[in-house]
């Protein structure tokens, strides 16, 4: 326990440097290239179940904005230790960046502030790094003493139970974060992305996310309706017809929780649900539509799942509202960010 | 419904004929007028099916089959379910190296991985090639064509000294590992 406890408060990169070098000469070894296709989403998971140990004033900052996802590859040299500086390094960048091609300033909007800043807890095992959220202020030039400053952008960079193996190959200077959130202008975001590339030699791309993983994030979400109401279940499909068809399809909460329970009653698995017992849940839901419309569901794609505790688009943009369930779904996000990295 | 048979009927001199097997009809016709075009010293009859079996009805005048060409989307699990309910129905014959599947959309980034993944162990299983094709361009399609018309000559027997089931010996899609390393079946 006090192991455990000294690990999360003190930067990782310290404190896990000895045991990854011990560890990284062995599970080098194992990943050979056929092995590496092994990194893929799990068939079974485990049930969402509540947790209040994130501070809930951060929390406020992630819940109920919408985030689009990008996917990371692991920083090198970058330290928790260090965020002031990153703060200052950052804001002095972004400013440059803007003055580039400009003789002479204009326009109030030139004053940038960067708040770098951990959110503790969000962390599955002891070795998930933890969450790093920046924040960007706009401060106007003539600004009253004490009005308010106004967030432009934000996003934060996160790992919730990150595969061991994986984590224990990287050589020990590199941090993984993998999954990468932004909300705010697509030119801070570039502005940001370039820099990170640039400090910590990484590389950022889209992660979008396929069917298989909306399908999870409805199982997971249908999963919480007896403990938090979800009050509708809503997915929406795209047929590749002509012209394309969108098809949204609302399920009543309780038909969708009768439904899963109907599914869930025949395996004896208490605390996990498999990738079975997600598949026959949208089949039910797709065999009744085809029951009354005649149309395979199947045959299109999903493009977006949506219930009160959250809502996610095949696109890459997720929003979170039950942030009592946000560790299950940042699992599976990291889980999918993983998958894209190069190995 | 009536099963074809790849050793039924005599075949005609100087002639191959493929049987494209497609749920949604979206490559079939490019596919078909692609293949025709570019072979030109032989006879190629290229027929259609959304799945098998094929209805009885015109069994008498039906050639023989030398190549049955399944089409999967992986953009729609529809895809997938219809072959492997069209595969159930083929006759065992045709999987000593008559039968090929053709793959789209194994780029794109929404496909889910675990499709691919069912789609080899099947072709694995059944000891049949995989090729992937982009349906999307017509140089996409004109190179698919281009393959499946090398294996429809071998199959058609128009290849001396090579059989369909020595170049599916070649050619067949391997089995992928499981994450325990063991060979799945």
């Amino acid at each position: 326990m006090e192991a455990q406890k000294s690990a999360t408060m003190t930067p990782r990169t310290n404190v896990a440097s000895g045991r990854r070098s011990l560890g990284f000469e062995k599970t080098n070894l194992r990943y050979t290239p056929g092995q590496l296709t092994a990194l893929r989403i799990p068939t079974s998971r485990r049930k969402p179940n509540t947790r209040n140990d994130i501070d809930p004033e951060q929390l406020a900052y992630i819940a109920n904005i919408e985030w689009k996802l990008s996917y990371v590859t692991p920083l090198y040299k970058f330290r928790h230790t260090q965020l002031v500086l990153y703060s200052k390094q950052l804001s002095a960048f972004i400013v440059a960046e803007k003055q580039k091609g400009i003789a002479v300033e204009v326009g109030p909007e030139m004053g940038f502030k960067v708040v770098f800043s951990v959110v503790l807890g969000m962390t599955e095992t002891d070795e998930d790094a933890e969450t790093v959220f920046i924040k960007i202020c706009s401060k106007p030039a003539f600004a009253v003493e004490g009005s308010a400053v106004k967030v432009v952008w934000s996003g934060w960079f996160t790992c919730v139970n990150g595969n061991l193996d994986y984590m224990r190959s990287l050589p020990s200077d590199f941090v993984s974060l993998p999954l990468f959130c932004t909300n705010g202008p697509e030119s801070i975001t570039a502005l940001v992305k370039s820099w990170f590339t640039r400090m910590f030699d990484c590389y950022f791309g889209p992660l979008s996310l396929n069917s298989s993983i909306l399908q999870w994030l409805g199982a997971l979400w249908t999963e919480c309706h007896p403990a938090s109401n979800i009050r509708y279940l809503k997915l929406a499909w795209n047929l590749p017809t002509l012209p394309p068809l969108d098809i949204s399809y609302t399920v009543h909460p309780q038909d969708a929780w009768n439904l899963w329970s109907s599914i869930r009653q025949n395996d004896s698995m208490e605390d996990g649900i498999s990738i079975e017992e997600v598949r026959r849940f949208m089949k039910g839901l797709e065999s009744h539509f085809f029951r009354h419309f005649r149309m395979h569901l199947s045959a299109g794609m999903l493009t977006r799942i949506c219930t009160s505790l959250g809502s996610a688009h095949c696109d890459g943009t997720i929003k979170i509202t039950g942030t009592q369930y946000i560790t299950p779904v940042l699992m599976l996000l990291t889980e999918c960010a993983q998958l894209k990295m190069p190995i | 419904m009536s099963s074809i048979k790849p050793f039924s009927k005599l075949p005609q001199l100087n002639t191959a004929n493929v049987l494209l097997v497609e749920n949604e009809g979206k490559l079939q016709n490019d596919l078909a007028d692609a293949i025709v075009q570019q072979e030109n010293n032989v006879n190629v009859t290229v027929r259609l099916a959304r799945g098998l079996p094929l209805p009885a009805e015109n069994e008498e005048n039906r050639p023989r089959i030398d190549l049955v060409v399944f089409i999967v989307h992986l953009s729609s699990e529809l895809s997938l379910v219809s072959t492997e309910n069209s595969l159930k129905q083929l006759d065992t014959g045709y999987f000593l190296g008559k039968v090929c599947f053709l793959v789209t959309g194994a780029r794109c980034g929404l496909v889910p991985d675990e499709r691919l993944v069912s789609l080899r162990k099947l072709a694995g299983s059944l000891h049949c090639p995989l090729l992937f094709a982009e349906d999307q361009t017509r140089e996409g399609v004109s190179t698919a064509a281009q393959r499946v018309l090398k294996i429809l000559r071998v199959s058609a027997g128009l290849v001396p000294m090579v059989t369909g089931l020595y170049l599916s010996s070649l050619t067949r899609c391997t089995v992928p590992l499981d994450s325990d390393g063991s060979v799945q079946d």
